[in-house]
């Protein structure tokens, strides 16, 4: 009997809901131990690698783990690698802010104007669907769209619209920012759409009821709560156009390097620490642009 | 106020938006009818299916040699469903991991979600980088793999997590406090419930990986996925058979999609049975 009064205050500190909840966590750490580990490994690990990669002795076919910043030097005093990084960033600026420009007007129709939810839905999937099919196809398919006997110039040849076939359209400049505009502009139209068509329908209306015009509406209330969409559509374009390399190669005509490319040269000729070198820099300018955009919205909270 | 005629020119403006999306496509594919002796543009000198004979290996012997599809077709079919196996089972752990609040999960949900973000040719370089440092071979089942998953397990995640997020873990809660199994209560109540989650992480995990190509480029070794064997024509000129094979795999892909609507439907049809109420 008094064994069993004296056991008790042994033990009272630890509730049952401390208990369960410490019990939770450890579940937790479990489940999250593979896929955790999995990226730290798969992912983390390589991304040191290259950094560690981009110090080490060039030699020409091979790559000798003696640390030494030649590479860096090479890299920063070349002409042909600054100016990819100046490209690179000016193709990411243009195909950016045209994947806003054509995007944001049919988010708007979709979003505000599209009343029916089937017909929204619908319009989305649409939109959506070319995300379904093989990049590599929707690159190539604009090869026979733009050449010099390509569909749009045969269309404006018969129009009358110009004499010539034009032949700025294909192995262009030109060519890199519409194909990257096409293929990029979902990223942008789904959260915008997704940010418009969560605005209550009731605030419009109060504005409205209050006699503001479309202008007003759209400035004061629209835009601001769809600038969220605009950031996160940023966030997803940004890092696919920098990191870009296959829509140069195939419809630039070899005029366009980024330091996509730049990399994917190098490790062609077995040029690993270059290849590095650059992989870092564009490691350092993604990063700063996430940085960026990321102060102006947290993803976490809009998910 | 000016919406009556804002309306409608948003309206074309969407249409023309669409025929931006879909225009190349379709022009794609009208050309993959073209005749032996017709090139990659127009006009389309006679209707046939000569490429896609060609891109099968049926056509008689022509100066264009025959795409690398059949063992890398193979190859990329494996390596899409060893990537969905895996990043679908990651990414469902690690959501539900997240329906418990935990210190540093802050951190741990930008690390998942880096994966998706990472530019393919850093993180190829860097495994390629890594392989080459510890001296393992590579190859498409061992190097692009873990790749692959890394790329596919943040969509399985958020996806995963956005089911989670919607049911009210009392429901399981409920069932085992009544006396039903574990077993039992994760076959009757529990995956009923993340089903629809399953099915499109499957999905995503399945697509992205089959065309996925950046992270492959660098990590495939000498064995190519299909995607690399189409990239190696990007160099040399190309003819209407890689315009067949755009067709056949767009197709494929469509195919996997509506298979994918009619398993949800059937499933939401049924959803009454399975106690979910919609969210």
């Amino acid at each position: 009997m008094t064994t069993v009064i004296e056991d008790f205050p042994d033990e009272p500190a630890v509730s049952p809901a401390a208990t369960r909840e410490a019990k939770d966590r450890r579940r937790a750490f479990l489940l999250l131990t593979p896929g955790v580990l999995w990226m730290v490994l798969f992912m983390l690990m390589p991304l040191v690698m290259v950094i560690y990669v981009s110090f080490w002795t060039q030699s020409t076919f091979a790559v000798e783990p003696t640390l030494t910043t030649a590479s860096w030097e090479r890299f920063l005093s070349s002409p042909t690698y600054l100016t990819a990084i100046g490209t690179t960033l000016k193709t990411w600026i243009i195909v950016l802010l045209a994947t806003i420009v054509v995007g944001y007007p049919v988010a708007l129709f979709i979003g505000l104007f599209v009343k029916n939810r089937t017909l929204q839905t619908a319009l989305l999937v649409a939109c959506v669907i070319p995300f379904w099919t093989s990049f590599l196809i929707r690159v190539i398919a604009w090869r026979p769209m733009l050449g010099t006997e390509g569909a749009i110039n045969i269309i404006l040849l018969k129009l009358g619209i110009v004499s010539e076939p034009l032949s700025f359209l294909l192995f262009s400049e030109f060519s890199v920012y519409v194909g990257m505009t096409q293929i990029y502009c979902v990223f942008m139209v789904g959260p915008i759409t997704f940010m418009i068509a969560r605005i209550d329908d009731s605030i419009i209306e109060a504005a409205r009821d209050l006699g503001a015009s479309f202008g007003t509406i759209f400035r004061r209330i629209v835009l601001p709560l769809s600038l969220p969409g605009v950031i996160v559509g940023t966030i997803f374009v940004s890092v696919m156009v920098l990191g870009e390399f296959a829509t140069a190669a195939s419809l630039s005509g070899r005029k366009v390097n980024l330091l996509g490319n730049i990399i994917v040269s190098q490790v062609g000729s077995l040029k690993w620490a270059f290849a590095a070198v650059a992989g870092v820099v564009l490691t350092v300018i993604i990063t700063a642009v996430i940085t960026l955009a990321l102060r102006v919205v947290d993803i976490r909270k809009e998910m | 106020m000016q919406v009556g005629l804002l309306r409608p020119a948003l309206a074309l403006y969407a249409a023309l938006f669409l025929l931006f999306l879909y225009g190349p496509m379709i022009v794609l594919a009208i050309l993959s009818f073209q005749s032996q002796g017709g090139g990659p543009q127009f006009p389309i000198q006679e209707w046939s299916v000569y490429w896609y004979k060609h891109l099968l290996g049926l056509a008689e012997t022509s100066r264009v040699s025959q795409l690398p599809v059949g063992d890398s077709l193979i190859r990329s079919l494996v390596l899409a469903f060893l990537t969905t196996v895996v990043s679908v089972t990651l990414g469902t752990m690690s959501a539900e991991a997240f329906r418990t609040r935990f210190k540093g999960s802050g951190p741990v949900f930008y690390l998942i979600i880096l994966g998706m973000m990472v530019p393919g040719v850093l993180v190829g370089l860097g495994v390629a980088l890594l392989s080459n440092f510890l001296d393992i071979g590579r190859a498409w089942w061992s190097t692009s793999f873990v790749l692959h998953v890394v790329y596919t397990f943040p969509f399985a995640f958020l996806v995963m997590l956005a089911i989670f997020n919607r049911f009210d873990r009392s429901v399981e809660e409920a069932s085992l406090s009544l006396g039903v199994s574990p077993a039992q209560t994760f076959r009757r109540v529990t995956f009923p419930l993340i089903f629809p989650g399953v099915l499109s992480a499957m999905l995503f995990s399945f697509t992205l990986s089959y065309d996925e190509f950046s992270r492959t480029l660098f990590t495939a070794g000498a064995d190519l996925t299909l995607p690399l064997a189409i990239y190696g024509t990007f160099s040399v000129e190309i003819y209407p058979n890689v315009f067949a094979f755009g067709v056949l795999t767009t197709l494929f892909s469509f195919t996997l999609l509506v298979i994918y609507g009619l398993l949800m439907k059937r499933f939401t049809r049924n959803k009454r049975f399975a106690g979910q109420e919609d969210a």
